[in-house]
């Protein structure tokens, strides 16, 4: 039997290893497609790896959220970086949803305007930027140092909304989410 | 090959981070580990230089089965990198697998740092180069079991560095004489408490008729605690409150019928209470975030790309392109060529020219007219 400890660490290895690969690849996919790096035949490939490594971060986000919760000492969220934690990887997982939902309904239409190739990119990069944080702050957490120690993150203090601001944002962003995803499947039917 | 040069210099300063990144120079924390914790803190044991650490390992003469006993580490001779931090393990074998005590059937009851594990942590003072650290620890069965202690550290430079006991410290555990006062074999001594709050012990015990209790900080003043019975073999005491995150050790004396018994040390660590939050709340944030970035993202990648996604209405395109098919075809070749004037073509006209602006010198354009 494989403890949770153990789990956690084979999942956050995966889950860093493909987000680290995809921030490399949308970095590349931005510079191809704002014409600074002159490589036409790299802009699908890098397309592909980027959501490819992204989409498989993702399937293992959870387990690897859900074998740290069971793996922390202690009951529950008893650590201001342990709950950091699960907003970071939730943010990261947000924005690699968004992402992959963009990619997968408007397909290379994501690539069509600076503007979209600009925000497609980001998202993505934000979601690596997300996930190393995340890992950065279990660094911290385990060992009392990370690489990002540079920065001095306050990973002490929570940010945390009352309530009813939470709610009231799971419902604005739960219907932003049904009303894009209409949006975007009558927009597919002209083709 | 200027490409080339570039690619091999980036791996190269790639494989050379790596080395100065094979250790953890900040420790791992006290925990259960096997040696070397598996191979996991210092990166590949092949790496680590010899510790000139010398270690060594006691403990009492006699050691009973389910009677707590205190082994202790000494090491001297220690030689550390800047932030004087050593690593000390308690081994029962030196594969780096499965070689804990509690892999051997011992129970590591209490630590030196205030918990209940095989490895510890510890940082120098300044000048100091030698530590002892003692575990209390409790046999499960009888028989002989061999004790190793093992060392890990910094240096000067960014090398690794591993040490262990020469020889295995072999104990015997032999049955418990009847009658002998002692800790019930099913007691657990508490390893941490809350800060600001006095802490009351409940003890057990078997064949003891009446118990003193001593406790003493980190000064070494060593105090007595009054101790109430609550039962047979049940104990009760308190120890004062703790005002900062230190550490206090205490240990009871038994009377009975055999003959009178010290336990060891036991360490109890206090702390400040746990850091607390309404965990509905921190999920219901979290989903929160989860759907609005999500739903921020598409909505405005749909926004930005929508310039150039065709609505079912809109026929824009479809008119365009007809206009400018239309553009694209020279006027003359909507009209058929005229037919030549009787006097045959103009003067200097080419029949290329003629077909194509015929009709314009038949209106008069070009000083011609129709007769």
């Amino acid at each position: 039997m494989i403890s949770s400890e153990t789990l956690h660490v084979v999942t956050t290895e995966l889950v860093v290893g493909a987000f680290s690969v995809a921030g490399l690849s949308f970095t590349l996919c931005l510079l191809l497609h704002l014409g600074i790096l002159k490589q036409p035949s790299w802009t699908s490939v890098f397309d592909h790896v980027a959501h490819f490594t992204l989409a498989f971060g993702l399937v293992a986000t959870p387990f690897a959220i859900l074998s740290g919760l069971s793996s922390a000492p202690g009951e529950g969220l008893n650590s201001p970086i342990l709950v950091n934690k699960m907003f970071l990887s939730m943010t990261g997982f947000g924005f690699a949803l968004g992402c992959l939902i963009s990619r997968w309904r408007l397909g290379g239409k994501v690539w069509s305007t600076t503007k979209s190739v600009v925000l497609h990119s980001s998202s993505g990069l934000a979601a690596v930027g997300s996930m190393l944080l995340t890992a950065s702050a279990g660094g911290t957490f385990t060992r009392g140092e990370s690489l990002l120690d540079i920065f001095h993150l306050p990973y002490e203090q929570v940010l945390l909304f009352p309530v009813l601001v939470s709610v009231i944002g799971l419902l604005l962003g739960a219907t932003m989410l049904v009303l894009s995803w209409k949006r975007m499947n009558s927009s597919s039917t002209v083709h | 090959m200027k490409s080339r040069f570039h690619t091999v210099f980036v791996l190269s300063l790639l494989l050379t981070c790596s080395a100065f990144g094979a250790a953890e120079p900040g420790g791992n924390g006290d925990s259960i580990q096997d040696m070397q914790c598996g191979g996991a803190c210092h990166g590949d044991a092949s790496i680590n230089e010899t510790s000139s650490a010398i270690l060594s390992l006691s403990s009492p003469e006699t050691i009973y089965v389910g009677i707590p006993t205190t082994l202790t580490l000494t090491a001297t001779n220690l030689e550390t990198s800047s932030t004087r931090l050593i690593g000390l393990f308690l081994l029962t074998d030196t594969t780096g697998h499965s070689d804990t005590p509690q892999d051997a059937g011992w129970e590591v009851l209490s630590d030196a740092n205030g918990g209940a594990v095989n490895y510890l942590e510890q940082t120098l003072t300044p000048g100091q180069n030698e530590t002892s650290i003692s575990w209390v620890i409790r046999a499960s069965t009888l028989g002989s079991t061999t004790f190793y202690a093992a060392i890990h550290h910094g240096g000067g430079d960014s090398s690794p560095f591993f040490g262990t006991t020469a020889t295995g410290f072999e104990v015997s555990v032999e049955p418990v004489p009847e009658n002998l006062p002692r800790l019930a074999a099913d007691f657990t001594p508490p390893t941490l408490r809350t800060l600001d709050s006095p802490t009351e012990l409940n003890i057990q015990t078997q064949f003891t008729d009446s118990i003193q209790f001593e406790w003493k900080s980190e000064d070494g003043l060593i105090s007595n605690a009054l101790v109430n019975s609550t039962g047979d073999n049940s104990w009760r005491t308190t120890i004062p409150a703790a005002l900062q995150p230190t550490t206090v050790q205490w240990r009871v004396i038994l009377e009975g019928e055999g003959p009178e018994q010290t336990t060891p040390w036991f360490t109890l660590a206090a702390e400040e209470s746990s850091w607390e939050v309404s965990e509905n709340a921190v999920y219901l944030q979290a989903f929160a975030l989860l759907f609005m970035i999500a739903g921020i993202v598409i909505t405005l990648q749909i926004r930005f790309t929508s310039t150039s996604t065709p609505s079912k209405y809109d026929e824009t395109p479809l008119i365009l392109e007809e206009l400018a098919l239309t553009d694209a075809q020279p006027p003359s070749q909507e009209l058929a060529p005229p037919p030549l004037p009787a006097t045959g073509l103009p003067t200097d006209w080419t029949k290329a020219q003629w077909d194509a602006y015929g009709h314009d010198y038949l209106a008069g354009k070009y000083g011609g007219g129709q007769v």
